[in-house]
């Protein structure tokens, strides 16, 4: 029962979304339903998110509270959430602070703390990358040798300088990577992938309805 | 600029700094930072759901519009939550089988529908020798391309003979589409670096600047 | 000219001086120097270098160029605040483009952390420039959880996955949406996005429903989608910084992306230098401890 009633909702709320690709959405009962219950799957989707909040206010909430290293770091990760949340689901009738519409401190700190922070731990990674250029990229096999050539070639071309040195070599450089490089090898592996990823998807799908693969539901 | 821009301007610049400290080595202002980055990430979900999915979509249209059969999404939505519990977390099946045979039932034919049919219809390219020298390549780079690829990654037999040696091909294009791949990484790597960069040097350098001056 | 020109031998120079270092001592940090330096000096100096714009960028400059004006137009905001500086080029260069033609803005976002508050702030900065209304010019969305739901459901009706926009306002009662109910009501999908979205844009929603799916996307994630534009399935494509410096260009408004291509430039070089000399003396050690190229 634990295991059979999912697979029966599982089953029938895909086969409700395959019959409605078949019809549009002014065709009676199904073109109305379809709509409805991808509305339901929005709500559903929505309360998943908090699924991670909670287990980092748990996490959290118990390295505070046995004392373990670090739990001052802790302690302002929690503080934070709650800074955050809080005034965002005060009604911003009760003043423009509150709510997350433009002017809220909700909004103020995604912008002006959030974001800035998540835009520097990603420009991180280009030391790392450099770093990893000069002391890991190595042309040890011929087909390393092609992979180092093609990055080089691309790398040069993406830039305006680099664009200009290819272009005084011979002026037919530029377009040449681009035609036979970008829109012809890599291309054609990119269409390769998508294919055998499609095809793959299509096939997990199928399983997922036909109650085959159950490894979503966990233990 | 007015006092609260330039405020804000530093503690923007304070926090990034105290980020980039990590790169010469890891301290307390780096450890802090990222830690209320942490804290302010999950806290947004928080205001995000309540705004978006419980007040737009379940209380404004129930009371506003009368829709209350809204309440069993919102029904299914908390029994995720039993996920926590030791002995009734098997409820939070019936939510996740919802969603789950929901997207699969998407995918099962916009997968085939959107991808597989319209990539492999637009690799039966012509390969009329009357077509131009560059054009004829290009269409038969495209072809041996995606065949080899597909080869490659088609495991079920061992790659030997024929099919080794198509593999092999494969491996060449593969390599020239991960060197592209490389390439254009560290393009996305450094552009967002510049990013920042351009911040700290027109906003934050500039504020001392307009500020003061 | 001769001192710009003298400052990047300079730069060169260090360059070599810092990869000699970093082999020397083994400690990293010196690249970094590196590329600070690289980064930080033509910022200083902003330096703008005009580049050779892209066909496929031009392809979606074209297809939006082609549209009627007060055409309808989906803009999605389908991107991180770690890829701003990618995308948000590209988003601001879209707008400036579609609000000069008069296009009707329907803007929404798959990414739940901070989607809504990048779309908003970036659109009503352009809307205020251009001296558009809300309601009548262009409408927020905001977010809805399951991407491939929503994608799915505004085909059926808009409405049904979004009841409201993004600040609570009752669609019905938003004048630009009375006529825009779903897909077939909107002429192009303008998708800006840094993760795989575009896939489900394509194969969810052009493929069923028919509607010309343009694309910017992070330079991560641009190879990828070659394939679709090879296959007529997207309708133009900008690639990472440089594809929104091209489309910059072309729509005439000079900003982050056209400064940051010098920057660009000097750290690809360096990064080209770093990988010839890291295996020049790769090479030299093996040669030094015998053997050759691998099969």
């Amino acid at each position: 029962m634990k295991t059979t009633v999912p697979v029966i909702i599982a089953f029938l709320s895909g086969l409700v979304m395959i019959i409605s690709f078949f019809f549009s959405s002014d065709t009676g009962f199904i073109g109305r339903l379809e709509p409805e219950i991808l509305s339901w799957v929005t709500i559903v989707g929505g309360f998943t998110l908090l699924l991670g909040v909670v287990s980092i206010v748990r996490v959290n909430y118990s390295t505070v509270k046995r004392r373990k290293e670090g739990w001052g770091y802790k302690l302002a990760t929690l503080i934070s959430v709650f800074v955050i949340a809080i005034p965002a689901i005060i009604p911003p009738s009760w003043s423009s602070i509150f709510g997350v519409r433009p002017g809220s401190i909700y909004d103020w700190l995604f912008n002006y703390l959030d974001a800035p922070m998540m835009s520097t731990m990603f420009a991180m990674l280009a030391f790392y990358i450099a770093s990893a250029a000069f002391r890991a990229f190595r042309a040890r096999t011929t087909e390393a040798t092609l992979l180092l050539a093609t990055a080089v070639l691309v790398m040069l071309w993406r830039v305006p300088i680099g664009e200009l040195a290819l272009k005084n070599i011979h002026p037919g450089i530029p377009e040449l990577i681009n035609t036979y490089v970008m829109n012809g090898a890599n291309m054609a592996v990119q269409r390769g992938i998508i294919i055998g990823a499609a095809l793959g998807a299509a096939a997990m799908s199928l399983r997922i309805m036909l109650g085959i693969e159950r490894t979503y539901m966990g233990k | 600029m007015s006092l609260v821009d330039f405020l804000q301007i530093w503690i923007i610049a304070f926090f990034t700094l105290a980020l980039f400290s990590f790169l010469y080595k890891d301290n307390p202002f780096y450890k802090f930072a990222e830690h209320i980055f942490a804290g302010l990430s999950a806290g947004y979900y928080v205001g995000l759901v309540w705004n978006s999915v419980i007040i737009q979509q379940m209380i404004d249209p129930m009371f506003d519009n009368g829709k209350w059969w809204l309440v069993f999404p919102g029904l299914l939505g908390v029994l995720m939550f039993s996920r926590f519990t030791k002995n009734y977390h098997w409820i939070s099946r019936i939510s996740l089988a919802f969603v789950m045979g929901n997207t699969a039932g998407i995918f099962l034919l916009s997968e085939l529908h959107g991808k597989v049919l319209p990539q492999i219809q637009s690799t039966m390219l012509s390969l009329n020798m009357n077509q131009s020298p560059g054009a004829l390549i290009l269409s038969l780079i495209v072809i041996i391309g995606v065949i080899s690829t597909l080869i490659f990654f088609y495991f079920s037999k061992e790659h030997k003979g024929a099919l080794g040696g198509a593999a092999r091909v494969g491996i060449w294009f593969i390599m020239i589409s991960f060197g592209a791949h490389f390439g254009y990484t560290v393009m996305a790597r450094i552009s967002l670096l510049i990013g920042q960069v351009q911040f700290l040097i027109e906003d934050w350098l500039g504020s001392i600047i307009q500020f003061f001056v | 000219m001769i001192w710009l020109i003298l400052a990047y031998v300079l730069l060169a120079l260090a360059g070599i001086f810092l990869l000699y270092l970093t082999f020397r001592t083994g400690d990293r940090r010196f690249i970094y120097l590196a590329v600070a330096f690289y980064v930080i000096f033509p910022v200083l100096l902003t330096l703008n270098l005009p580049t050779e714009i892209s066909p496929e960028v031009r392809q979606l400059y074209e297809a939006v160029e082609a549209l009627p004006d007060s055409a309808v137009v989906m803009l999605t905001f389908d991107y991180y605040a770690s890829t701003l500086a990618e995308t948000e080029p590209m988003s601001r260069a879209a707008l400036h483009h579609l609000f000069r033609k008069h296009c009707k803005i329907v803007t929404m976002t798959t990414i739940p952390l901070g989607g809504p508050s990048i779309s908003e702030r970036v659109t009503r900065d352009l809307a205020e420039e251009y001296g558009k209304t809300y309601g009548i010019d262009y409408v927020n969305l905001g977010y809805k959880a399951n991407y491939v739901a929503v994608l799915k459901g505004m085909g059926s009706s808009i409405e049904a996955i979004y009841p409201t926009d993004n600040s609570g306002t009752p669609l019905a009662e938003i004048p630009m949406m009375s006529h825009i109910k779903n897909y077939q009501d909107v002429d192009f999908i303008y998708v800006v996005a840094d993760n795989g979205i575009v896939d489900y844009w394509m194969s969810i929603v052009n493929a069923q429903y028919q509607i010309g799916v343009g694309s910017g996307v992070t330079a991560v994630m641009a190879p990828k989608f070659y394939a679709y534009l090879s296959s007529g399935q997207m309708t133009g494509m900008l690639g990472g910084m440089k594809g929104a410096a091209d489309y910059e260009q072309l729509v005439h408004h000079h900003g982050t992306a056209t400064k940051g291509m010098a920057a660009q430039s000097l750290v690809h070089l360096f990064i080209i230098l770093s990988v010839v000399a890291g295996n020049i003396i790769f090479f030299m050690e093996r040669k030094k401890r015998g053997g050759g190229l691998q099969r």
